[in-house]
């Protein structure tokens, strides 16, 4: 008998804890102010933290409310729940950083059926699901910056690798195929040799594993290309820490990278790219407002006003998958003379 | 001294009215209601209709449930199931990209679950002292990674044509098509393990499979079977996630196999074999996914609702132990 009354106690007890502990956060109710939610790719990933950050600033400057959701899991299983969660909450517009190209499809469609504003940004759907797509920067001016660095840095001759995040992160795949491209249309660079594409999953662990298992396959590597944050800096460390000769570039965040950006030898990444992750945010939440306010319905030609931006106003051009994109500006570069103004804002 | 089954002469003659409702299932069946209420409470949006429209993509996990809780009445772990859910999940957008009539993908797609399926089962009957968690781990990563060879460099497929994926997401009023297929499977499973010889098997297997061989059960049989089930129904979990997906990638189902042991054991099934009712495991699989549903609706943290998931399970298996304790200590008093 002492078996059920505990158990009975139990369940009170615990039913009694999440009464209290979640009655202080009330729903958001139906006060007639306008909600938009921004769905991240994981919990922890600091870019995609920066991004929501600008997002959440811009909504909240116009008194609206603003919804952060970070999934469970970096997959898109997880964040069709949450998307799913968003339309029963009847928000007025979902701006998401994709897991997966495809596999969102049936949830936004559902979304948009039922007139929320769907829109992507950093990492884009597939064109039926979405209305557009805030690109941090287009495909091919990425492409062609760390080309130059790697042929920069390399010296124009060697061997050199890709250390990438997920096999399936649909703007790696691109920034990665624009690259190889690129290197095959240009004789400039026909005596370097990418020797291995490398996933570490934007762990950092796995990322730290990759590199290590890098330098050990190719002993004559010269440059490793790190085009995400979480692998660039997993990478710099390995490096760095071990003296190695191989130096690195990519695309990181100045606050993780300052300590190993350096043009000597007891530095690894001599120079490296990234956009501002918060302006990224930034116009998210203005295309949101816009697509909201139904200023612009993601045509190509739409134009729209953002605020204080440097570029603004924006104009939503077509993109090369048959859907929509707005180009927020080319890559900005970080060097050893800037990086210090830098490391402290992001 | 009960059996690890604990179905002793004592044990099974008084189930009485009382009995029923202070049994595990009963309490879960309150916590159910109570985790309603609460959610009701919190959120505004909890409504029937938002909860039956969140459900379809939680309840592909359901289906894994069934067999899984067989798997572990006979004493072993399936961890392979998240796995082949991604390779059938893979099979049926390739196939149904492919231009197939929609009734071959559904057979593709079953078939290639039940091939997974019999693949474990084989392994783990023909060389018996291999313990399951091991073979699984392994074939986990085998078919995930055949997964990913057939998705290519992309790690991602999307389906050209969505018509019959979308005919299967379909509803009748608010309830979708795959509700009434959880509840046709729940109540055929449940039907299985009570009232059948096949069902007793898997008890008499679980508590003490040297006896139940002694005692004439084609223990090895009965494995193949149950295991061959799991990798169908994984099958079936496969077509509604991608009805509620249109698409597959690497990451397709990974976890599942977790979250059904987690659901499986939350319901009163120990992991040891023997022991537990398919009903606790399917009572609470419907608590975990209200749960999550409500409390995503509020905007928590995910990682805090893992957190609150993560110890709802380890107070499940706390109490039947503490409280065996207890019974102890009052014996020798």
């Amino acid at each position: 008998m002492k078996k059920k009354i505990l158990a009975t106690l139990l369940c009170v007890a615990m039913a009694a804890t999440m009464l209290a502990g979640c009655g202080s956060e009330s729903a958001s109710g139906n006060s007639g102010k306008k909600t938009y939610a921004i769905i991240t790719k994981s919990a922890g990933n600091p870019y995609n933290e920066k991004e929501a950050e600008g997002f959440k600033e811009v909504i909240e400057s116009i008194g609206a409310e603003c919804i952060i959701k970070h999934p469970e899991a970096a997959t898109a299983d997880a964040q069709v729940s949450i998307i799913q969660s968003l339309i029963s909450q009847g928000v007025d517009s979902i701006c998401i950083a994709a897991n997966d190209e495809n596999a969102l499809q049936a949830a936004l469609e559902e979304a948009m059926d039922a007139g929320i504003k769907v829109s992507c940004l950093d990492s884009k759907t597939n064109a039926a699901s979405r209305m557009t797509f805030v690109n941090q920067a287009g495909v091919q001016e990425i492409g062609q910056a760390l080309m130059d660095a790697v042929y920069d840095i390399s010296g124009g001759s060697g061997d050199w690798a890709i250390l990438s995040a997920t096999s399936q992160a649909s703007n790696q795949n691109a920034w990665i195929e624009s690259m190889k491209s690129i290197m095959e249309s240009d004789s400039k660079y026909a005596n370097l040799n990418l020797v291995e594409v490398a996933y570490g999953d934007d762990e950092p662990q796995k990322s730290t594993d990759q590199t290590q298992a890098l330098l050990s396959k190719y002993p004559d590597l010269k440059v490793i290309c790190a085009p995400t944050t979480v692998g660039i800096a997993a990478a710099a460390k390995v490096l760095q820490d071990q003296g190695s000769a191989v130096k690195l570039t990519g695309l990181g965040l100045p606050s993780e990278m300052a300590a190993y950006i350096g043009d000597d030898a007891a530095h690894s990444c001599p120079y490296m790219f990234l956009w501002n992750p918060i302006d990224v945010g930034r116009l998210g939440a203005y295309t949101s407002i816009a697509l909201v306010d139904g200023k612009i319905t993601g045509k190509a030609g739409d134009t729209f006003e953002a605020g204080e931006m440097i570029n603004s106003p924006y104009t939503v051009v077509g993109a090369d998958d048959g859907g929509t994109e707005v180009i927020l500006g080319a890559p900005f570069k970080f060097e050893p003379s800037n990086i210090n103004d830098w490391k402290d804002v992001y | 001294m009960a059996g690890k089954s604990g179905r002793t002469i004592d044990a099974t003659v008084n189930t009485t009215w009382k009995n029923r409702i202070f049994s595990w299932e009963g309490m879960l069946l309150l916590l159910f209601f109570v985790i309603n209420i609460f959610c009701r409470c919190i959120s505004p949006n909890y409504t029937i209709i938002n909860v039956l429209r969140e459900m379809p993509k939680y309840l592909c996990e359901i289906f894994l449930l069934f067999p899984m809780a067989y798997i572990l009445i006979l004493g072993d772990i399936d961890i392979s199931v998240g796995s082949t859910v991604c390779l059938s999940a893979t099979m049926a957008c390739i196939t149904c990209n492919a231009g197939l009539p929609f009734p071959v993908v559904i057979l593709v797609t079953l078939l290639t679950g039940m091939v997974c399926g019999m693949i474990n089962g084989l392994i783990l009957t023909k060389f018996t002292e291999l313990p399951a968690m091991i073979v699984t781990l392994g074939t986990q990563i085998v078919f995930r990674g055949i997964a990913e060879i057939v998705l290519g460099s992309g790690g991602s497929v999307s389906l050209s044509n969505t018509d019959g994926f979308r005919a299967i997401a379909g509803k009748i009023g608010p309830f979708p098509y795959v509700f009434f297929i959880v509840i046709i499977a729940a109540v055929i499973f449940t039907l299985i393990s009570t009232k059948t010889t096949f069902g007793r098997s898997l008890y008499a297997i679980g508590s003490n499979s040297k006896a139940a061989y002694y005692a004439g059960i084609k223990v090895q049989k009965i494995r193949f079977i149950v295991f061959t089930i799991t990798g169908t129904m994984a099958g079936l979990a496969a077509l509604f996630l991608t009805s509620a997906l249109y698409g597959a990638n690497t990451t397709t189902g990974s976890g599942f196999e977790m979250d059904a042991i987690a659901m499986a054991v939350f319901g009163g099934i120990a992991t040891i074999g023997g022991k537990g009712k398919l009903l606790g495991g399917i009572i609470s699989a419907f608590i975990i996914v209200c749960l999550r549903i409500g409390l995503g609706q509020i905007n928590m943290n995910p990682q805090v609702i893992l957190i609150i998931l993560g110890t709802l399970l380890v107070c499940a298996v706390l109490i039947p132990n503490i409280s065996g304790k207890l019974n102890i200590r009052k014996k020798k008093a």
